[in-house]
């Protein structure tokens, strides 16, 4: 029996998708069993960011209407085995679905996979409430900015009325510099907010956009911090005790060298 | 308003066969298909503008595009394996024909300038510069 995630925001673009592909291939790198799926139905991207797009046949709207089999609709990842995906449609809107067909769907898929990783839309209508009725956690995104943390505050709230407790939180998008600077809130600033537990941290990265465009996963790349700091995420979902990474030792050699040297 | 076109210039005898290949049942598309947005067609489908990724063409008959085509289409989607698929810019998410269904590699970047069409030939489906008269007849070479 697998463990159902849902990975939401209240807020658009501040990294759903991105935590969910990345969270996903992390695990499943693992050797676990992980089915993804996409609750943004007409505007659907997970299967863009993971480079799947053109092996879409059948999609979630099928498979709860019954014109296919859920094993037909599902898509196994072009690289790791244990990896699947349930894409979303394009062509319909949010109404297509509704919460008891997700949670039919969701009580289906965990019998199979280990962790079934729910990518919910942007907002708190139709959307929102069909992503989060088949979940049992939850992990909220948000980014160092006023406008994203208060969407997560009310999104815990609605959460937490949905009998979804404790939901854990990834604030993305970090720039240390900034924050050193006092120009963008701090990682403390955000947790005294919302109150809840951190589950990671995920540093401002070029390589984010680099491997989205590509069609791969970040967490891949053993160089980049942000994949690091997915695959710290990942071991923490696991149950392992990983230490937040202090973003202000990793600024890169030179900046370290001139704090060994004492010029600052 | 069956009969309202003219054929002429012929030759006795070849008017038959000509109106056999008239087909009303076909619709011009005068703009561009954006993500979202689909077309289902019982006959032949022409477009004036792009297909971009995420829009969908189904039709029973062939489909033209007079411009990029980038999203998915499906030909023939009643089971006509003799459908085609035609693009000044072949370039789709997925590509299917009757209940033939291909996508492009995932590591090849093709990206010829040229009109291409797609139709199934002995059982696969088949990408081949489009030409017209007698060489698309397959009367030369």
């Amino acid at each position: 029996m697998g463990e159902i995630i849902v990975v939401t925001s209240g807020k658009g673009g501040v990294g759903k998708t991105t935590s969910t592909a990345n969270i996903g291939t992390g695990l499943a790198t693992l050797g676990h069993k992980v089915a993804l799926i996409d609750t943004d139905i007409g505007l659907r991207n997970l299967d863009v960011v993971l480079g799947l797009e053109n092996r879409i046949v059948f999609d979630i709207v099928d498979v709860v209407n019954g014109s296919c089999r859920l094993r037909q609709a599902l898509i196994r990842d072009k690289r790791l085995e244990g990896l699947h995906l349930l894409p979303a449609a394009q062509t319909k809107d949010k109404t297509a679905v509704n919460p008891d067909q997700m949670r039919e769907l969701c009580a289906e898929l965990k019998k199979e996979f280990d962790y079934v990783i729910i990518d919910c839309p942007a907002g708190i209508e139709q959307g929102f409430r069909n992503a989060i009725a088949g979940a049992e956690k939850a992990v909220v995104v948000t980014t160092p900015e006023v406008s994203a943390v208060r969407d997560a505050d009310r999104i815990i709230g609605l959460l937490e009325a949905a009998d979804l407790r404790e939901p854990k939180l990834i604030i993305n998008r970090i720039r240390p510099k900034m924050v050193r600077q006092g120009e963008m809130m701090s990682i403390e600033d955000i947790i005294d907010i919302l109150a809840v537990d951190l589950l990671g941290i995920i540093p401002e990265d070029e390589m984010i956009v680099i491997t989205t465009n590509r069609g791969e996963a970040v967490v891949l790349d053993q160089n980049s911090r942000s994949g690091q700091a997915y695959r710290n995420i990942v071991r923490r979902i696991l149950g392992e005790d990983v230490p937040i990474i202090n973003l202000d030792e990793e600024d890169g050699f030179f900046k370290k060298l001139k704090r060994i040297i004492g010029i600052k | 308003m069956a009969n309202s076109y003219i054929i002429s210039g012929f030759g006795q005898g070849s008017q038959a066969d000509l109106e056999d290949l008239l087909d009303e049942n076909t619709i011009l598309v005068q703009r561009t298909l954006r993500s979202g947005q689909s077309i289902h067609y019982n006959g032949n489908v022409v477009v004036l503008g792009d297909i971009n990724p995420g829009a969908e063409i189904a039709a029973t008959g062939n489909i033209i595009v007079m411009g990029a085509l980038r999203g998915v289409v499906h030909a023939g989607a009643g089971g006509d394996e003799n459908a085609v698929v035609m693009a000044f810019h072949l370039q789709p998410t997925q590509l299917r024909i009757a209940n033939h269904i291909t996508r492009p590699p995932d590591n090849e970047a093709v990206d010829p300038n040229h009109p291409e069409m797609a139709r199934i030939k002995d059982g696969v489906v088949t990408i081949e510069s489009f030409q017209t008269g007698g060489e698309r007849q397959g009367k030369v070479t």
